[in-house]
């Protein structure tokens, strides 16, 4: 694969010519208690300001990309991508691993990752040549309006209303759980068109821009305090048809392409904030402070936590390694998404039993109440993209070939669904 | 098969098709009625079903170097070997002869005792088992109490003392016995027909794994390496044999999904496959998660060891551990989603589980896998 190799030469041109390599820097060798910034978070609970700066920083670097020739790799040329394979993608990703630069998770998890695609996927050919363009420059951020509040883990049942008036399509509903709804250019809409179809057949799917009128933004407030996430309101808002995606009825399937893009991204995790939370010498660090280090009970705990991390790690790598080598991925993906819900949760709690009381109230000791923010963080590993039933379905069904629950729910109606909070 | 370029490692196809060759080996010739025949017979296991997988695949040959007459593969061939033959609770003298004694003799770096031991174990003739734990089961040369004693006049040493847990340890014809002498621990062989051995079987939670206590009055036996190099020894025989230990609980962790899954998808209740129930459905997912963490952390290890990597005593460890709970779980569970079928001696549930417990606790249990993997990450 001589082709390869240039491409990552290449790569590599760029970043050494852009970013700094992260073995430079004499401050990342290895955790040392005391040292470093005091923060153990999932997510950003950043002040606005903050967060707006970090996202700037997160466009620009996008834009730097995109300008080598690096910002959309797999995207097709026509829409200002490069043309190459998933495989270069990983190439690519690998190697900036090794380099200090700004996190873009901001805008490639959601936007990028997953809504790019189903663009690409689905919308006429002027409104890709419109937006793909600027999405992959940096220039606008797309979010997902798919969950609503009685549409959680059965997203087919959404109840946004979608209907027709001459060329414009008219939504009302509401929406929720959306990132970065406050810093998008557009999103893309599930609602409904057809309830009297049975609730997969009746679903449209439009990008909506979030400057249109009737579009209403607000942050929802998660346990943690902080708010990393919004409501979305849709009141009356116009949308042309020629912004729908897909089929009229054939939402769905638009959606579909959404989901599958959002866990070829799950099994990429735990670099981030937290990752400091699974290391071994960070974990023996909270021991030898609190003084537990030698209790027999506590060290047997931090064994174990362990052995499951460095399981979960050895099968990152070993899906990495067969991805490189062509091998699709089977159950393993969500496997990992599972465990590491769960090796995360334990994490928590384990030091936070450890350290006790200086969890109860903040001390001012360093490293210690800082682990209260990831603690609170913990139930939403167990829900969000999908909840922990929900996979474990999925692999049971899909994996295991066992057989679905027999319910009415697909076949009849929408119209005659039984829905929450008992709507006639 | 030939000998392998073991740096270069086996192809992901050549393992599939070595895969495939063991499973349909065992799938005819040690068929759960084979199985439930060898377990209750003495000795525990058919002698004709050894001879025939040294001869027609190489089996016993498979981990061991070519020029000591064996076929020179490395720890990821032998861990396929040990998946299938774990799925199928095969109960032969493999784990003892091959993943135990040949493993401890090549460690050993006595290349004498390797060329005087291993080409037998190679062809198939010879058995062989590694003996350190003593009454408390303990896997560690700080609990050995046996002796050693160099007699001058004549010339060799001579073991006092006793083991139990030996696996195999009635038939093996020969034993590896770490015993105390003046330098510390060491090890030494004795050959099973040696004049003051005794050997007296135990009975044992899993059928499927024979043990043996050993009694040693005056026994010749001949020094294997350095005198006082028992415990590093053992430490590292420790990991590889723990790696092999995981291969085989992942595939049996692998075989009670299967029997599981393939029942729930067509036991009917209420008028539904009870797999159809999210109750049941889930449990079976909980079982694949821990499955396919097993199989990651013992395949991963194996493949840290045939590289020689710094991070394969911890990855061992982990693999232990994690493997040692899968292999647990998915046994209980695999009962629990067979309910009252599962709990009756014809059903092969609790042979699983009776292997899933003893495996376990074989080399110390949680409350030493913890520590190990600690200790293996300097914590």
């Amino acid at each position: 694969m001589d082709g390869m190799k240039d491409f990552a030469a290449e790569v590599r041109e760029f970043l050494q010519a852009y970013a700094v390599r992260r073995s430079e820097h004499a401050d990342d060798a290895g955790f040392r208690w005391g040292r470093g910034e005091d923060r153990m978070a999932y997510f950003s609970a950043a002040a606005p300001e903050v967060e707006a700066r970090e996202v700037q920083r997160a466009k620009d670097w996008q834009r730097t990309r995109y300008d080598a020739g690096l910002g959309w790799i797999t995207g097709p040329a026509e829409y200002g991508g490069r043309g190459l394979t998933p495989l270069h993608d990983l190439v690519y990703d690998a190697i900036e691993t090794e380099y200090d630069v700004p996190d873009t998770g901001a805008i490639d998890v959601v936007g990028l990752g997953m809504i790019g695609p189903t663009i690409l996927a689905h919308a006429r050919q002027h409104v890709k040549e419109r937006w793909l363009p600027a999405m992959y420059r940096g220039e606008v951020i797309a979010c997902q309006l798919f969950s609503e509040p009685g549409a959680g883990s059965d997203l087919a049942s959404v109840e946004t209303r979608a209907v027709r008036d001459g060329g414009h399509w008219i939504l009302n509903g509401q929406k929720v759980w959306t990132s970065m709804a406050q810093h998008s250019a557009i999103g893309i809409a599930l609602a409904r068109t057809d309830p009297d179809a049975p609730k997969h057949r009746g679903i449209t799917a439009f990008l909506v821009e979030m400057s249109a009128p009737g579009v209403q933004v607000r942050p929802l407030r998660q346990m943690t305090g902080g708010a990393d996430f919004n409501e979305v309101f849709l009141t009356d808002v116009p949308v042309s048809d020629d912004h729908r995606l897909g089929e009229i009825d054939g939402g769905w399937t638009v959606a579909l392409t959404t989901l599958m893009n959002e866990r070829a991204t799950v099994g990429s995790e735990g670099a981030g904030p937290v990752a400091g939370a699974l290391d071994p010498d960070r974990l023996a660090a909270v021991l030898r402070a609190t003084g537990t280090l030698d209790d027999r009970a506590v060290r047997a705990r931090l064994g174990e936590l362990l052995a499951d991390v460095m399981a979960t790690g050895f099968l990152n790598a070993r899906t990495a390694r067969g991805l490189r080598a062509g091998v699709p991925p089977g159950p393993e993906l969500s496997v990992s998404k599972l465990m590491y819900g769960q090796n995360l949760t334990r994490a928590a709690h384990f030091v936070a039993d450890v350290l006790g009381p200086a969890v109860i109230a903040d001390t001012g000791a360093w490293g210690t109440f800082a682990w209260a923010e990831l603690l609170l963080a913990t139930p939403a590993l167990r829900i969000l993209g999908g909840t922990e039933e929900i996979m474990k379905n999925i692999l049971g069904e899909r994996v295991l070939g066992l057989p679905k629950e027999p319910g009415v729910d697909s076949k009849s109606p929408f119209r005659e669904l039984r829905r929450s909070g008992g709507i006639a | 098969m030939t000998g392998a370029d073991v740096s270069q490692g086996t192809d992901d196809s050549d393992l599939e098709e070595l895969r495939a060759a063991v499973r349909e080996f065992l799938a005819d010739k040690a068929s759960e009625e084979a199985l439930r025949k060898s377990i209750a017979s003495e000795p525990r296991f058919d002698p004709a079903l050894w001879a025939l997988m040294a001869e027609q695949l190489r089996l016993p040959a498979l981990a061991i170097p070519e020029e000591y007459g064996g076929e020179g593969f490395g720890p990821v061939e032998l861990g396929v070997v040990l998946e299938e033959m774990g799925g199928a609770l095969l109960c032969a003298p493999f784990f003892s002869t091959i993943v135990l004694a040949a493993q401890t003799l090549l460690a050993s770096g006595d290349e004498r005792a390797c060329a005087r031991h291993l080409p037998g174990i190679a062809e198939g003739t010879a058995t062989a088992t590694l003996a350190v734990a003593e009454e408390d089961g303990a896997w560690d040369a700080a609990h050995v109490a046996t002796r050693a004693v160099l007699d001058a006049d004549a010339g060799g040493w001579a073991l006092h003392g006793s083991k139990s847990f030996v696996i195999d340890g009635a038939t093996s014809d020969l034993v590896l016995v770490l015993a105390r002498t003046h330098a510390g621990t060491s090890l030494f062989a004795v050959d099973r027909g040696a004049a003051g051995l005794t050997a007296e079987p135990m009975t044992t939670l899993d059928l499927t794994r024979a043990m043996a206590r050993l009694s040693f009055d005056d026994v010749p036996a001949t020094l294997i390496g350095t005198d006082g190099d028992g415990a590093s020894l053992i430490g590292r025989v420790l990991d590889i044999a723990t790696t092999g230990l995981a291969a085989e609980q992942a595939g049996a962790a692998r075989r009670c999904l299967e029997m599981s899954t393939r029942y729930a998808a067509t036991r009917f209740q209420f008028g539904r496959a009870i797999g159809s129930f999210q109750a049941v459905k889930h449990k079976c997912a909980d079982m694949l998660v821990q499955v396919e963490l097993a199989q990651a952390a013992s395949r991963e290890a194996a493949r840290l060891a045939a590289q020689g990597d710094a991070g394969f005593p911890a990855a061992a460890a982990a693999a232990h551990a994690v493997c040692s709970r899968a292999f647990m779980f998915a046994a209980a569970e695999n009962i629990q989603v067979h309910g009252g079928i599962g709990f009756t001696w014809e059903h092969p549930a609790h042979l699983y589980f009776r292997r899933a417990k003893s495996a376990q606790l074989l080399f110390g249990g949680p409350g030493a896998y913890y520590e190990r993997l600690l200790d293996r990450l300097g914590i």
